[in-house]
């Protein structure tokens, strides 16, 4: 029988989908009929248009569909039928929907902290209405060793930038953060405050104000508090008005009171007092010379930030009168500095930002390696649904619709991984926030369920497309039967996502095990002095003083397990303060390097354990005449290019000094860092900072008798204290975290591409069971039988471990270029994480691979 | 059923819907109209009045078996209804009732 000519697509598809479903098989039967009548007697061409015209006119009022009943009908029926289908599935074949949920959900939960980490970062300072007006003021100090940025400028900056730039709206500048005991009678607290102009609450949004915003910080006697301290202090009594001592010495006024500062702000402070009582009260502050405080700027609208770089950086120089031309001043976007905070070189270099991109690509690769898993199981599990598939098309399922069908299947299984997900997130949110010392919370806010929809949609798709379009492809009549085998394109292609999987692995316990030796370096390296049991405690108060301030130090050394007692105006970690105020015969008159500046008291040196390479250390008598005494270090002499320095004089802040000693360089920055050249003087008057170096062992109690000796001699005021090798750790904060995240986060990845491993391997085991079987029968041993399955089902994690290495390789390299100070690359990290992942997979697919050697063949073979 | 009011072409369908007793689907009800009254019945308003009719319950349909010259579809016989073939009665009553009432006069009209 001659195969019928059909009527043209077009007009039959139009039809198809305007008229009523109920009636479209009869009128479809009667045009079809005539049709084929017609063609026989008028020819084909002639039918063709005669098709048209009455197709044209069957669109009328009585034929047309409604469109929502239509729609309801599909689309509801088909949702409905698919999930029934995918329930159906995820019973029948439980193993790999285990495998799949947990995978999929552990990948989701981490996705999750990750998005919840990365939202909470972005969201950092961005809370001020006007900020994309606000700005800060740095200044590129130019040194020998090369240019670096600061946050400081001098204190007539804000003032003086108002007055003389149009293009200004408002300036203000602060003083640090400092922590003050405020007095109502007798009654003090202990809160952290600065000092600002008024202006302050204008540029920023620091939670609502009570009190007349215009005149917050007007008069030097005014302060503005925060409503917790305000309860604290006042209780229910209304604050304003109300008169506080600060440091029981002067009074001051509250004018206003400042409700919810939000978290997310760089800035956190409890009191503002107004800056020009600290201006009244440190003249140093009032010349353009010396650099202290923080400078912030609100453009008016449309202000041109660039044109106004280039006029401050003369503006500069001008009030310095050329004599600071080795500072650059120019403004960047405040909302920017937290991620974007570090410079090298006087450009931006990145920052926390890196940390954000990180753990974004560390996100992205888990989800990955859990959407690798679906599609592989899915892909390897079609054999089994190949008959479902092929019945479904058999009668008369289109392509679309099994299409549908799988996405909504990955979808379903994605949404219920969510679920479990969103639960984990839950119960595990409290040891995130201990690790990432975050507040984070999981509300429902329109981004994070936007972003849940997102990453489900997205991974949903991903995971669903490959197995969706792949499964749907197949002929029912290869299917049924029987004749479709695996081409090798699809092996391969599995083989492939699973080298992906352990690639992705292997470069993330590499870069764990760098993260973590680098750490590890720096914290166990010799720093140059002893940090251990170190204990720092704030100067202030009474003791301020220097009398009162020597009875202290001396009575602290009496106290029992104190082994030694000193101070000194630097904490030891990171920069404090430098000079430029040290010339030496044959200086460079233009040079303007600082030293880092170390004013201790005697004893210092020797409690720190530092090395003396040359010299002797200032003598512990107080009676010594060694005021007149400096000690480098090694990297001031080096600088100097001094050569048998000791009994050289060089002249400090304009008096003749004489070198008597030279330690050993050792580390006051971060090892980012190159050690810096710095000088030991005494002072003679108090230091900011008393150490105490306390026996192992006896912390507590040593400290226990310390404060009352305090409470004793300083009264009124807490004893503020921490531990040197505690600020030390805080240096490496940000490392820490990210080697702790990172180090949880590989795991979780190994374990989910190993899931996805376990799981093709029993698959494959199983359909190679008759190989297995015929290959038993012909007389393998179970040892070499097994060790072929092994090596089979291992080979894809070794063409990992030889793609994977040299990746983590470069990555690991150019991680360590940003330290000084770094561990070399050993080969023992690459091969440990090599022989880790492969004993793993090894382990993985072992048991089962030797479970399936042992069966008895009969098994296998029994039936077909 | 004086009140009921159809169409001429309804009636037309209804009439020939009762002359294909038991073999009245589409494709025969269009050949019928075309060789018995030579005038062209589009696909579409047959459709259309089938429906209506049977809506108003003058018809009813019934499934037929697939057919090959239909290429799979069902044929979807209709037959007159009870209903219906008392609107038909009650309309040509009307008529004959209005043509007997007419004078010999037009009757005898060359």
């Amino acid at each position: 029988m001659m195969q019928p000519t059909n009527p043209p697509k077009l007009p039959w598809t139009f039809l198809k989908w305007f008229c009523k479903s109920e009636y479209l098989p009869d009128v479809e039967g009667d045009l079809l009929q005539y049709y084929d009548r017609r063609v026989g007697v008028l020819g084909s061409r002639k039918a063709n248009w005669l098709f048209v015209k009455d197709v044209l006119l069957l669109f009328r009022p009585g034929m047309i569909r409604s469109i929502i009943e239509y729609q309801k009908l599909r689309i509801m029926d088909l949702l409905l039928h698919s999930f029934k289908v995918s329930f159906r599935n995820f019973k029948k074949y439980r193993s790999s929907f285990l495998i799949n949920l947990l995978g999929l959900s552990t990948g989701l939960a981490c996705v999750l902290f990750i998005f919840l980490w990365v939202q909470d970062e972005l969201a950092v300072d961005q809370f001020h209405t006007k900020g994309d007006r606000l700005y800060q003021l740095l200044e590129n100090v130019d040194q020998d060793g090369g240019v670096i940025t600061r946050a400081t400028t001098a204190g007539p900056t804000s003032l003086g930038l108002m007055e003389d730039f149009p293009e200004i709206e408002r300036a203000v500048s602060t003083t640090w953060n400092s922590s003050n005991a405020l007095f109502i009678g007798d009654k003090s607290i202990t809160a952290d405050g600065l000092y600002a102009h008024d202006g302050f609450f204008h540029l920023f949004d620091w939670g609502e104000v009570q009190g007349n915003l215009d005149q917050l910080l007007s008069e030097p006697n005014n302060i503005v508090i925060s409503d917790q301290l305000a309860k604290s202090l006042f209780g229910e009594e209304n604050p304003i008005g109300q008169t506080v001592e600060l440091e029981g010495e002067e009074s001051f006024q509250v004018s206003g009171v400042f409700n919810g500062l939000p978290e997310a702000s760089t800035i956190q402070f409890e009191f503002v007092i107004p800056f020009s009582k600290f201006w009244n009260d440190n003249e140093w502050s009032q010349n353009w010379y010396n650099t202290a405080f923080s400078t912030y700027i609100l453009f008016k609208e449309g202000a041109d930030v660039v044109a106004f770089n280039k006029k401050v950086y003369e503006y500069i120089r001008e009030k310095t009168e050329g004599r600071a031309n080795h500072r650059s001043p120019f403004a960047t976007s405040f909302g920017d500095r937290y991620l974007n905070g570090k410079y090298e070189n006087g450009v931006q270099a990145g920052g926390r930002i890196e940390y954000v991109q990180l753990f974004s690509a560390i996100a992205v690769f888990i989800l990955l390696i859990a959407c690798i898993n679906f599609m592989n199981l899915s892909t390897a599990r079609a054999s089994r649904r190949l008959k479902e598939i092929g019945v479904k098309k058999t009668v008369g399922a289109a392509r679309r619709s099994l299409i549908i069908q799988f996405l909504s299947e990955s979808l379903l299984l994605m949404g219920i991984s969510m679920l479990v997900a969103l639960l984990l997130v839950w119960l595990l949110l409290p040891q995130f926030n201990l690790i990432t010392e975050k507040t984070l919370a999981l509300a429902f806010t329109t981004e994070l369920v936007a972003g849940v929809l997102i990453i489900l949609l997205g991974a949903g798709l991903l995971a669903g497309s490959y197995p969706a379009f792949y499964l749907s492809k197949f002929k029912p009549v290869a299917v049924l039967k029987g004749t479709l085998s695996t081409s090798t394109g699809e092996t391969w292609a599995r083989a492939g996502l699973v080298t992906l999987q352990f690639t992705l692995s292997i470069v993330l316990i590499v870069s764990v095990i760098v993260v973590f030796q680098q750490i590890q370096f720096t914290q166990n390296k010799n720093l140059g002095y002893e940090k251990d049991n170190i204990l720092i405690m704030d100067v202030k108060g009474g003791l301020a003083d220097s009398l009162k301030y020597s009875t202290f130090l001396s009575e602290v050394s009496q106290v029992p397990n104190v082994v030694a007692a000193s101070g000194a105006n630097h904490d030891m970690t990171g920069h404090n303060g430098g000079s430029s105020g040290i010339s030496w015969p044959g200086k460079d008159p233009n040079d303007r390097t600082e030293f880092e500046r170390m004013f201790c008291k005697q004893g210092f040196i020797e409690m720190m354990e530092m090395e003396l390479v040359d010299g002797r250390s200032f003598k512990e008598d107080f009676m010594a005449t060694d005021w007149d005494k400096i000690i480098f270090n090694e990297a001031a002499i080096a600088f100097i290019g001094m050569e048998d320095p000791i009994g050289k004089k060089v002249i400090l802040f304009g008096n003749e000094v004489e070198i008597i000693g030279v330690v050993k360089d050792f580390h006051f920055d971060s090892f980012h860092e190159e050690v810096k050249p710095a000088f030991l003087y005494l002072e003679d008057d108090y230091t900011w900072y008393i150490m105490a170096k306390l026996a192992a062992g006896r912390e507590k109690e040593t400290i226990i008798a310390i404060e009352e000796l305090h409470q004793q001699m300083n009264p009124g005021f807490e004893l503020d204290y921490r531990f040197l090798d505690e600020d030390y750790q805080e240096l490496y904060e940000a490392e820490n975290r990210v080697s702790v995240l990172s180090g949880y986060f590989a795991t979780i990845a190994v374990i989910i591409s190993c899931l996805g491993l376990f799981g093709l391997a029993s698959f494959s085991l199983e359909r190679r069971s008759k190989e297995i079987g015929i290959r038993k029968v012909l007389g393998s041993s179970e040892l070499s039988l097994s060790k072929k399955l092994i090596f089979d089902l291992t080979k894809m994690v070794f063409i990992a471990v030889l793609i994977g290495l040299p990746v983590s390789y470069l990555i690991a390299d150019s991680w360590l270029q940003s330290f000084v100070f770094r561990i070399s690359l050993e080969i023992w990290f690459f091969a440990a994480a090599g022989l880790i992942t492969l004993a793993i997979a090894l382990i993985t697919v072992g048991f089962q691979a030797i479970k399936a050697a042992r069966l008895n063949p009969v098994q296998f073979l029994k039936d077909e | 059923m004086s009140d009921y009011k159809i169409g001429e072409f309804e009636e037309i369908v209804m009439y020939t819907v009762g002359i294909l007793h038991g073999n009245a689907y589409g494709v025969t009800i269009k050949d019928e109209i075309e060789s018995r009254l030579k005038r062209k019945v589009s696909v579409g308003a047959l459709q259309v009045t089938l429906r209506r009719l049977e809506h108003k319950g003058l018809l009813s349909s019934d499934h037929g078996d697939t057919e090959d010259s239909r290429r799979g579809r069902p044929k979807l016989f209709f037959s007159l209804t009870a209903y219906g073939k008392n609107v038909l009665v009650s309309i040509r009553d009307n008529r004959n009732q209005l043509w007997d009432a007419l004078p010999q006069v037009i009757i005898d009209l060359k």
